[in-house]
């Protein structure tokens, strides 16, 4: 599962070199989304801090 | 600055990010320094940011296409000063190798600051957006090195983390490849 961002933005890299512009933006918002929810699935634990 | 000389700097900026890869993994494969669930976000955020650059060598130089880095390099920062927080306590331990004295999501964090700052400075020359004088379409040959490997890094760092993690999410604490045991 945590390699879906990666997969994605590959796919975004090969319609951008074939010249699909706007598929590739959007492989790549879905990579940026999968990559800020599996940040979310790891950051869970309470940071003891005082900022 | 010329479009040219903008899409050769992007180019470089391609290589730069693609060394980083490349560092991260020379460590995991002949170090044996498995990179934790953080750290392999981190990876994705370089893959992601650099993707904005990837673009701007395949249909010139556009704002948006900054845009894209930026928003890539701001995640990658968020998620490595996460990281740094866990960690900033000292005896709460650390994770990975150090390099000069700072440990990988350290650099990290330097790195995804310096992206943004470079990018500001790029977005300073309004000349290279200039579109007549882009030519789209005919990748020049640094431009062609810079996508491909790039490309092949993420392709890479995708396979690596299948063979990591199998399917679910990652272990803390990763030991051995779960898919090689």
């Amino acid at each position: 599962m945590m390699s879906i961002p990666f997969f994605l933005i590959v796919a975004a890299l090969a319609a951008a070199w074939f010249g699909h512009r706007h598929a590739s933006l959007a492989f790549w918002a879905a990579g940026l989304l999968g990559l800020l929810l599996l940040f979310r699935a790891h950051a869970t634990d309470v940071l003891n801090l005082v900022l | 600055m010329t479009p040219a000389l903008s899409l050769r700097l992007n180019a470089v900026g391609l290589l730069a990010v693609s060394a980083v890869l490349i560092f991260a993994f020379a460590d995991q494969l002949f170090l044996a320094d498995l990179p934790c669930p953080l750290c392999i976000l981190q990876r994705a955020a370089f893959v992601v940011a650099g993707f904005g650059l990837a673009l701007n060598l395949r249909f010139g130089p556009r704002a948006s296409h900054y845009a894209l880095l930026l928003i890539g390099a701001l995640a990658g920062a968020v998620i490595a000063s996460r990281q740094i927080l866990i960690h900033i306590v000292p005896g709460t331990g650390t994770y990975g190798h150090a390099l000069l004295g700072l440990h990988f999501y350290s650099w990290a964090f330097v790195i995804f600051v310096v992206m943004v700052l470079g990018t500001a400075l790029m977005l300073l020359f309004d000349h290279q957006f200039a579109e007549d004088e882009v030519t789209a379409d005919r990748l020049s040959a640094l431009s062609k090195v810079a996508f491909v490997l790039f490309g092949l890094l993420a392709l890479g760092n995708g396979l690596s983390t299948v063979l990591e993690c199998a399917g679910g999410l990652c272990p803390d604490n990763p030991t051995d490849y779960l898919l090689l045991r």
